[in-house]
């Protein structure tokens, strides 16, 4: 039996009286592209940050490619790659520099660093703006730019935080390529994003979170199962999308009757 | 009303006026949420403890700001009531253009202490023009050189009018628009700057500006003193007759004064002057006269009308840049003036692994960060100018004061106390990949230190060779105490600056001289051990000094030196333990906007 890419067991963080991320268990096996899903503060930037060494959990344990995970296990770090949620870039240099900064960070020699800045700046198109400052860039190029620091030491598990927020739909198609590749050639994906149409396609197995707790974990196939077998007789027959799956499993009942209520909008 | 209210942005409670006056109805409700919201900020600022510690910090500071304030206040008191008692109108300029120096200059030598708030997020609200400049003058109002500026202008109006009643009016409305004058300066100064900053070839320009202009002027002194250059002793000015040194300068000083009168404190006092003048000869007469009171009093308007006008035009000036902003320029990417860059990426530096990476990093955003290279540069501009004290004779025989070179080299050091004390300060949302990547954070700090140590010893030997080039070259024992005292006050710096910055961090617009967020905190309390690390200095220096064993001070400083590394080595080996409880404090400090 392969060792699980990513493993968590009673996976807790608390801020005070609020429990974000409430006894979290899940697993994601290697060559996964596991889609983690849940509505604005249900707990998915938080799960992230725990998995990725930036948070301390509050309880529970994690590992990563069958190792305990925390903020001191550097050599656990060679093997992830993360786009977390500010993209943690610096404005004041360039793109090439801050690839070259962040190989160096993640111990490649400036050969490799140099060549696989030029690689990766040309597959995201940013090959042309070489001279140009990160904080100089639109939303959608820093988020290129981010995904490429993420991969420039060829991670075995990626982290991606909303990757897909802001990029337009032709460097979408591009990134996704890319991602689909990794998959091909073994690495673990976990992602986390609001657009449930690209983990439809992408995704493999998806765990939902909601209101800090793990509320649906599995294939999609699963899940939908899960979810049409609650549905009238008629209704089960029909094939559900995610975002059905996903509305009919975090609830969304009375917004429609809510938007009414806000009868001074246009 | 087609156009806002079908946009959506109608119903009871919404004003009718989105547009008015400062004082419109809009306006009113805009200053009254504005001051909530600044009330809440303060109120939730104080559930840590990181917030108390601020309002204690702020408080502290107030105090020693209100303390120095007061302090000049006496002094200019003081010196105005002997001048205008003495009829020594000549002599008032001065102390007007000393306030003019201080209120001008202060803001630049605190940039890194002050915490200032940033108006721009209000631009996404309907907010008119006027309030919007009403605003950026009122919420700069409560820092440092306003209040020591006010106090100061309080004390010349206290003193002028108790040497004589009867200027009363003349000097509070002179007084007033040199204050109004002072404030639209320094705010539109800022301003500008913040604007030429926006760009990144300006940027660069401005930065290259700045250290020319540093060296050039470092090097103008011993150009113009080329005598002085022999030794450190210019007897020829001493030797001089006083009616010598009057032929030589007196045509200098008259040239001066007249175009000094046309300045604003030549305005302001000439304002006072003219009035003052006229209310003396029609007390010394008895009774007034009143063609002479009319020509006084119109003089003293034409005076006030010009200082006015400088006062309005620099209003212009602010309102000018502010306008811009307003009218929704984006400072961040200042997108207009880009254009497609073909050439190749920038030069390489060598090395590899992550401490290269780090320092190459860190090399290339302090070319590209003006407040910070302004921070290490400025002292040695402000020592240049600052040393000519020590040209004066103050030391025991009558020529350059022996221990010039490490005090010009202190204040130098000053310039780092942002570098040293805030070192992550600049990552903003990237101190992120510290804590993701495979490299420990003493990893990360010891490239800084390393870094910032170099940088340290490049600024330090410069200020030693340009202040050898103006007061001469100091004795062997002087140059071996100062060295080996900047051995000992480095990694005194680095190990208080690796906890301060790991502990108090604040974020650092690169793009910004003013409204920086700051941590009066920070400030505050690594001013208190700068100020500590150099009593100890100065204790040494002073006792060898007094004893007249200064060969001593070097093998002591060394010494405490090794003593100071050691504690250093011991704090950078703690680094990854305290950088892990405090991560999450550290990424919320350093990447919140506002």
């Amino acid at each position: 039996m392969d060792t699980a890419a990513i493993q968590t067991l009673g996976l807790t963080r608390r801020f005070g009286a609020l429990t974000a991320v409430d006894d979290v268990t899940f697993s994601v096996a290697q060559g996964q592209f596991f889609g983690f899903l849940g509505p604005n503060g249900a707990g998915k930037s938080t799960t992230i940050k725990m998995l990725t060494g930036l948070l301390e959990p509050s309880a529970g344990t994690m590992q990563i490619l069958g190792h305990p995970f925390g903020a001191g296990a550097l050599d656990l770090k060679r093997q992830i790659g993360v786009v977390p949620e500010g993209m943690a870039l610096q404005g004041r240099l360039t793109a090439p520099e801050y690839l070259h900064f962040v190989g160096g960070m993640y111990g490649l020699d400036r050969a490799t660093t140099v060549t696989r800045t030029d690689e990766l700046l040309e597959f995201m198109q940013l090959a042309n703006e070489r001279k140009k400052l990160v904080t100089d860039f639109s939303h959608g190029m820093q988020k290129k730019l981010a995904l490429a620091a993420a991969v420039i030491h060829g991670p075995k598990v990626l982290f991606l935080d909303e990757p897909f927020e802001g990029v337009d739909a032709i460097a979408a198609g591009m990134l996704k390529s890319m991602l689909q590749g990794m998959i091909n050639r073994g690495a673990t994906i976990f992602l986390t994003t609001h657009v449930l149409e690209i983990v439809e396609r992408l995704c493999s197995h998806v765990a939902i979170i909601s209101q800090g707790r793990l509320v649906a974990n599995g294939s999609l196939e699963e899940l939908r199962a899960g979810v049409a077998s609650t549905l009238p007789g008629a209704e089960q027959e029909q094939r559900l999308t995610l975002e059905e799956i996903f509305l009919a499993i975090v609830g969304a009942g009375g917004t429609a009757d809510a938007a009414q209520e806000l009868s001074w909008l246009a | 009303m087609a156009g806002i209210n079908s946009a959506g942005v109608n119903g009871p409670g919404v004003s009718a006026q989105a547009r008015g006056g400062i004082f419109s109805p809009m306006a009113r409700r805009q200053y009254r949420a504005l001051g909530r919201m600044r009330w809440r900020m303060f109120q939730n600022g104080m559930r840590t403890n990181q917030g108390v510690l601020e309002l204690g910090a702020r408080t502290v500071s107030m105090l020693i700001y209100a303390g120095i304030g007061f302090g000049l206040s006496v002094g200019m008191g003081f010196g105005s009531y002997a001048m205008v008692s003495g009829h020594q109108w000549a002599y008032l300029p001065i102390l007007f253009w000393a306030v003019f120096m201080i209120w001008q200059m202060l803001p630049i030598l605190l940039a890194s202490f002050q915490e200032q708030f940033d108006l721009s997020i209000l631009l996404r609200f309907p907010v008119s023009f006027g309030p919007y400049m009403l605003l950026y003058l009122i919420f700069g109002l409560v820092d440092v050189s306003t209040i020591a500026g006010s106090l100061a202008c309080l004390g010349l109006f206290t003193g002028i009018t108790v040497a004589q009643p009867g200027l009363f009016a003349w000097t509070a409305l002179a007084l007033a628009i040199f204050a109004a004058f002072n404030i639209l300066l320094a705010r539109a100064v800022f301003a500008w700057i913040d604007r030429w900053l926006a760009q990144r070839r300006t940027r660069e320009i401005v930065g290259a500006i700045f250290l020319l202009a540093m060296l050039s002027l470092q090097m103008l002194n011993p150009a113009f003193h080329e005598r002085r250059r022999t030794g450190p002793v210019s007897h020829e000015d001493h030797a001089a007759s006083p009616r010598e040194l009057e032929e030589r300068y007196m045509p200098w000083l008259h040239r001066a004064n007249a175009i000094q009168r046309w300045l604003p404190p030549g305005l302001a006092v000439q304002a006072v002057r003219r009035a003052g003048e006229v209310t003396r000869s029609g007390e010394g007469n008895g009774a007034p006269i009143s063609g002479s009171i009319a020509a006084g009093a119109l003089g003293s308007l034409e005076s006030l009308g010009v200082l006015a006008v400088w006062m309005l035009a620099t209003g212009g000036v602010l309102a000018a840049r502010l306008k811009s902003e307003y009218a929704g320029e984006n400072l961040g990417q200042a997108p207009a003036r880009q254009k497609a860059q073909s050439r190749e990426s920038g030069r390489q530096l060598g090395g590899s692994g992550p401490i290269a990476a780090v320092i190459e990093k860190d090399l290339r955003a302090l070319l590209r960060t003006l407040p910070l290279l302004y921070a290490v540069g400025a002292p040695l501009l402000l020592m240049a100018i600052f040393s000519g004290a020590f040209l004066h004779g103050i030391g025991p025989r009558g020529n350059v004061f022996a221990l010039a070179l490490p005090l010009c080299l202190v204040y130098a050091q000053l310039g780092f106390t942002q570098v040293f004390y805030n070192n992550l300060g600049t990552e903003g949302a990237g101190i992120q990949i510290y804590f993701l990547s495979p490299t420990p954070m003493r990893s990360v700090m010891l490239a800084k230190n390393l870094f910032h140590g170099a940088l340290f010893w490049l600024v330090a030997l410069t200020a030693g060779v340009l202040a050898s080039l103006r007061l001469g070259v100091p004795q062997p024992a002087v140059i071996a105490a100062t060295a080996a005292w900047l051995m000992f006050s480095l990694p005194c710096n680095l190990a208080a600056g690796n906890i301060f910055s790991l502990t108090m961090p604040y974020r650092v617009n690169p793009g910004r001289m003013a409204r920086q967020r700051g941590s009066q905190a920070n400030a505050l309390l690594s001013l208190l051990v700068q100020l500590g690390i150099l009593s100890v200095g100065a204790a040494v220096f002073a006792l060898t000094y007094f004893l007249d064993r200064l060969w001593l001070a070097a093998p002591i400083f060394l010494v405490m030196a090794a003593m100071a590394m050691a504690v250093w080595r011991r704090l950078l080996a703690n680094v990854d333990g305290m950088a892990a409880q405090r991560r999450e404090m550290l990424m919320e400090k350093l990447t919140k906007i506002s």
